[in-house]
């Protein structure tokens, strides 16, 4: 390994990146995934349901698009715009989104409602007009395991 | 399931990425969208040495239109080749793009990558071989285009070089006339297909010519249907002859069979698909 | 009684909190100098086990210890459920770690303690198992044969419990019917999959530890995890957080729940341990998975005779905290909400070298709905009757409430004390418009329906105390728990009932084994009935000292009151399913679910449609979709959640929920239980359909999960014809 050019596999380095708006540095080794390195930055929001990219409880959106947060290694999100649930809405002022879910009863013990919420969010304000085979096409992309999906499909059509 | 341990490099180039790989040896592994990768990596059934990142390259991105066709970079994501306005036999592109995974996984995978990667239940490769793509393969020696039947050798094998990377795909000019279909089978939404069919032929007064049925996730690789393409050359997309065709291409597969699908299920989905693909194409056209 | 807001749909509290990420479940606790624990687990279904080796691990930089059998008291992890508990049970209990054997893929053997869950997966995998592999049985049935390899050498059987259930003259019965109908049904193992895997912080105190993450039966794992350190049972507390989802598999003790606490105090520093998707698949309680030879006889006008039955549970390789009651609920249930002259059950409890068996949503009664339901229909079929007409012939009705069936003197009786199973049912078909579905079913579309009873509402009993501070606010305090079902929000409305005040006033803790003394927890669809109507007596209670007093309510510190249970019920469900079915590919969408259950009465009936809905979903893909497969080496082949197949929201239905509130005489506040309803007549109702939609010539509809592959061979007739 004699360019320099090679970080180690458990060497710390700093990611910066625009989270929620802001500007960010995040802390991460090579191995840490996106999620693994939100998560230590204290924004919990983001949850880890499977790690495989089969669930979706971790997305956020990356650069503008809605990715698992899992499947991005952390160091890769240097340079980029890195959006989490938090950024959305907070329980005095929610999100129409999580408004349109809290109404509709989308949630039950909500450990995959963050990665519903940016989803839909996402959905709302890139694709407003979205008709019911997109919105139950985009809703396919998370697993929920307490709601059966009737609510949070209510919540996105909305 | 956490991955274990790589060094790391960013390239920052297409050519400091294949230095960064020499430089590293054989059990390097270049690294895209990582939606094929990375999950391999967690559940630890891989375990590169390094990881070369081109994710970011910009010189991999993009398409553009030259003497030789479509030019597709190799970090197009499947996103964007879903939302491509591709029109002939090139919306076939977009229309196996629409169906890998989910919506959030096709914002991160690649077409490079997923080529690479060259998984028999991949969308992508049932495309560029029924359209007769060519991979457009990079070494520090110089680069060299592979046609897609010559490339796709077994389960995640490819005609690539250890130090080779992909850096686009060609699409003949000619695809740009005619029609394209594609259909899959997958348990759930989003999962692996147990079987998908990629067609695509001209149709010129009803009669068909240069009829391609490529079938995936049916053996080690992408495989056309050559005896039910025979079948069509030249005629009429009627019903009895969609039948037969979609009869001889299960008739002929010789399906993988594995612990939880069998091969004669995969043979009854082929037809199945073949027929609904070919019909699709029949009522696209008219 | 009818509440201002018992009866409401009232929002929770904590959706806000839980939709702005503000939620706080244990993998996202952190404290100061923790070390991450990782389970090494066996890679192998059955072998001897010589060595652990650590040397290797014990290398790796940022690793701590790696505690091994040798390192950790030798206890089992004993069974919960007395009655569920028997000699030869004892005797095959789980080690914390394995010493000597390794009995299933999954089995925890050493525990790595290290300074980042990076580490201490790396370390992990160079702990040494020399392992000398031995045979397993190809499946459920063969390990339950007599030459089958032992699981437990020392027992002598794979068989650790046999149990028969007998009503009526049985022989008499079959002799005298004029149509006997017989299969064989099968279902594979399943598991609840929350979203959220398990997980747990510990940390030392002065004189105990701390535990957060507990869920579901806290107090019972409080006294057992103090027992088994031999700590004082105050000293140790267990704490509930957030929690993302139970469905029965998670809050059971695990060898985990003992050892993530014991490495803390041998550490002298907090420990966390997440458990990850790929262990969960195979170290969380499996379920379900079992073989029935059921047999009906009826008369030629479709009255229900009697039925025999021998079935066959997979408890797997080691009895855990449920004992065999896995094996004993199903017989319970078999009979269902129907008048049978006569019946006889055996239930045999097999060993397995696969992972441990427990209770998973709906237990034993999914499984008994499904194998009689689906008897039903074929004996419908044989009699050329209406599937719906053959259940109205037989269900019980009102008239005879309450209704017994009398197991002799070893065994307590199966009484249903309330309902109109008969005129539910009647609405069930009524409100689906089942009659038109019949007649407008297209090629390829099937409508199933069942009936099924559900045990509900196990006591003994739960405590609650309430007391009203000065500024008006009220403070609750239950025993049971939350899995993210809303149960606070339920018993904060009986509160506020109660007490006449806003909902909002009433604070429900339930989370801290150290603020709440003593508490069953939350299991068998329990927590409304127990803990409910104990939050009633205690606000009456309070109340009533007010009134004594002539004091403010505020004036009367807090007042305790306990509800006793001394046995459970039953409340009845009907589902009616209507899916489409491809022949060419076997695929099957459930387009509609119908789900009625006898509620009782609806505290909050948004959530106790949320809760029939979302139990409904997991029924219908444990119909379709969700098996949890070995190999014929004894691997389990389900290692991700793309390859367990819980459903996403393109496999789902159109659902209906239909609440029945039958008055209710055993408990003041009137309800009865409905967590698990939703799920206990789906797979049922789904099969039925299935088999309906299907070509008159497919073979028999008799195992689960109805994939797209087994579909297809029930229609092209593949491989072997229902057995006779």
């Amino acid at each position: 390994m004699s360019s320099g050019r090679w970080i180690a596999a458990d060497d710390r380095v700093e990611v910066e990146v625009r989270l929620n708006g802001e500007a960010a540095t995040l802390e991460a080794t090579p191995r840490w995934m996106l999620a693994d390195a939100i998560r230590a930055h204290g924004l919990t929001g983001t949850h880890l349901g499977c790690e495989d990219g089969v669930c979706g409880a971790c997305t956020v959106l990356l650069d503008g698009d809605p990715v698992r947060s899992c499947l991005v290694l952390a160091l890769r999100a240097a340079g980029s715009r890195v959006d989490t649930v938090e950024s959305l809405g907070t329980p005095d002022a929610l999100h129409p989104v999580q408004e349109a879910l809290r109404a509709a009863r989308g949630l039950q013990c909500g450990f995959c409602t963050p990665g519903f919420a940016v989803l839909g969010a996402w959905l709302r304000e890139h694709e407003p007009d979205a008709d019911a085979e997109r919105v139950r096409e985009v809703v396919s992309s998370n697993l929920c395991r307490c709601t059966g999906y009737q609510p949070i499909l209510e919540a996105f059509g909305r | 399931m956490k991955a274990p341990p790589f060094a790391y490099a960013r390239a920052e180039s297409v050519a400091d990425a294949l230095a960064l790989l020499a430089e590293a040896g054989d059990e390097a592994k270049l690294l895209a969208g990582g939606q094929s990768l990375l999950p391999l990596l967690v559940h630890r059934v891989v375990r590169p040495t390094h990881l070369v990142d081109i994710d970011g390259l910009d010189e991999l991105g993009g398409s553009t239109r030259d003497a030789r066709g479509l030019v597709l970079g190799a970090l197009t994501r499947h996103a964007e080749l879903e939302r491509a306005q591709l029109e002939g036999r090139e919306r076939l592109l977009s229309l196996a793009a629409a169906q890998v995974g989910h919506v959030p996984i096709r914002f991160r995978g690649t077409l490079g990558g997923s080529v690479a990667h060259a998984d028999p239940a991949a969308e992508l490769p049932v495309a560029l071989l029924a359209l007769d793509a060519e991979i457009v393969a990079r070494s520090s020696s110089g680069e060299r285009t592979i046609p897609a039947r010559n490339f796709f050798l077994g389960p995640f094998t490819t005609a690539l070089a250890p130090d080779e990377a992909v850096v686009a795909v060609v699409v003949p000019e000619s695809a740009r006339r005619g029609t394209a279909a594609f259909a899959e089978f997958a348990p759930r939404a989003g999962d692996f297909a147990l079987a998908s069919v990629g067609v695509a032929a001209l149709v010129e007064d009803g009669r068909t010519s240069g009829v391609r049925i490529v079938l995936g996730a049916i053996e080690a690789t992408p495989v056309r249907a050559t005896v039910a393409e025979d079948l069509l050359e030249g005629e009429a997309l009627a019903v009895a002859a969609i039948a037969e065709a979609a009869h001889v291409a299960a008739r002929d597969c010789d399906p993988i069979e594995d612990p939880s699908t069998s091969a004669t299920y995969r043979r009854a989905l082929v037809r199945h698909l073949v027929r609904d693909a070919l019909r699709t194409l029949r009522g696209a056209d008219a | 009684m009818t509440g201002r807001i018992v009866g409401t749909s009232v929002s929770r509290a904590r959706d806000a909190d839980l939709l702005t990420g503000r939620g706080r479940f244990v993998a996202d606790l952190d404290l100061p100098g923790q070390a991450w624990a990782r389970v090494v687990r066996s890679p192998v279904p059955r072998a001897k086990l010589s060595r652990v080796g650590v040397e290797d691990a014990l290398a790796l930089p940022g690793v701590v210890v790696v505690l091994i059998a040798d390192d950790v008291p030798d206890v089992r992890i004993p069974i919960r459920v007395s009655f569920a508990a028997t000699e030869a049970a004892a005797q095959v209990l789980q080690p914390l770690l394995a010493r000597n054997a390794v009995r299933y893929v999954g089995e925890p053997v050493a525990l790595v303690l290290a300074e980042d869950p990076w580490t201490a997966e790396d370390a992990a995998e160079l702990v040494i198992l020399d392992l000398e592999l031995e045979d397993v049985s190809e499946d459920l049935v063969a390990s339950a044969s007599e030459g089958a390899p032992r699981v437990h050498a020392e027992l002598g059987t794979n068989v650790v419990h046999t149990a028969s259930t007998r009503f009526g003259d049985v022989e008499e019965a079959f002799a005298g019917a004029d149509v006997i109908v017989r299969r064989r049904l099968e279902l594979p193992r399943q598991t609840g999959v929350p979203i959220e895997t398990r997980g747990l912080v510990a940390e030392p105190t002065t004189d105990g530890v701390t535990v957060w993450g507990a869920a579901k039966v806290k107090h019972f794992n409080r006294t057992a995890t103090a027992e088994l350190l031999g700590l004082d049972p105050g000293s140790v507390r267990l704490v509930e957080v957030d929690v993302g989802g139970g469905f029965g598999v998670r809050g059971e003790l695990y060898p985990e729940d003992v050892l993530v606490p014991l490495a803390a105090l041998r550490l002298g520093r907090p420990v966390k341990w997440i458990e990850d998707r790929s262990e969960h698949l195979v170290a969380t309680n499996h379920s379900r998975g079992q073989a029935h030879d059921l047999e009906l006889a009826a008369t030629r006008d479709g009255r229900l005779v009697a039925m025999r039955g021998e079935h066959w549970v997979d408890q797997g390789a080691y009895v855990r905290t449920h004992g065999v009651l896995p094996t004993l609920l199903p017989s319970s249930h078999l009979p269902g909400p129907y008048v049978w002259e006569a019946f006889e059950l055996t239930a045999h409890a097999v060993l397995t070298n696969r992972t441990p068996v427990g209770t998973y949503r709906g237990p034993g009664m999914t499984e008994a709905a499904f194998v009689r339901e689906r008897m039903l229909d074929v004996l419908a079929a044989e009699l050329a009757l209406d599937p719906a007409e053959l259940r109205r012939r037989n269900l019980i009705r009102a008239e005879s409430m309450p209704f017994t069936y009398d197991l002799g003197p070893d065994a307590p009786p199966i009484v249903y004390e309330s309902g109109d199973f008969a005129g539910s049912f009647e609405r069930l078909l009524d409100e689906a418009g089942y009659e038109e579905l019949r007649r407008e079913a297209g090629e390829g579309v099937g409508i199933g329906i069942s009936a099924a009873v559900e045990l509900i509402a196990i006591g003994p009993y739960e405590d609650a105390s309430v007391a009203v501070a000065a500024d008006g606010r009220a403070t609750v305090r239950v025993g049971v728990g939350s899995l993210g079902q809303g149960v606070e929000t339920v018993l904060a409305q009986i509160a506020a009932d109660e007490l006449g005040l806003a909902v909002e006033a009433v604070e429900v803790r339930h989370h801290d084994t150290g603020d709440v003394a003593d508490g069953f927890g939350s299991y068998a669809s329990r927590s409304t009935v127990v803990a409910g109507n104990a939050v009633a007596l205690a606000c009456r209670a309070l109340r009533e000292r007010a009134a004594a007093e002539e004091s403010e309510l505020a004036g009367v510190g807090e007042v305790r009151a306990r509800f006793e249970r001394a046995h459970p019920s039953y409340s009845f469900g009907a589902a009616l399913s209507v899916v489409s079915v491809d022949a060419e590919t076997g695929r099957v969408r459930p387009l509609r679910h119908v789900v009625l259950h006898d509620v009782g009465r609806a505290i909050n009936p948004a959530l106790v449609e949320g809760q029939l809905v979302g139990a409904a979903m997991q029924g219908i893909a444990g119909a379709l979709s969700e098996e949890l497969p070995y190999d014929a080496t004894g691997q389990p082949l389900a290692r991700s959640l793309a390859d367990y197949r819980v459903p996403t929201s393109e496999e789902a239905p159109v659902f209906e929920t239909i609440l029945v509130e039958h008055p209710v005489a055993d408990n003041p506040l009137g309800v009865k239980g409905a967590g698990e309803a939703g799920i206990v007549g789906a797979p049922a109702a789904v099969a039925n359909a299935v088999a309906d939609a299907l070509p008159a010539d497919a073979h028999d509809v008799l195992a689960l999960p109805l994939t797209p592959q087994r579909v297809h061979a029930l229609v092209t007739r593949a491989g072997r014809p229902p057995t006779e």
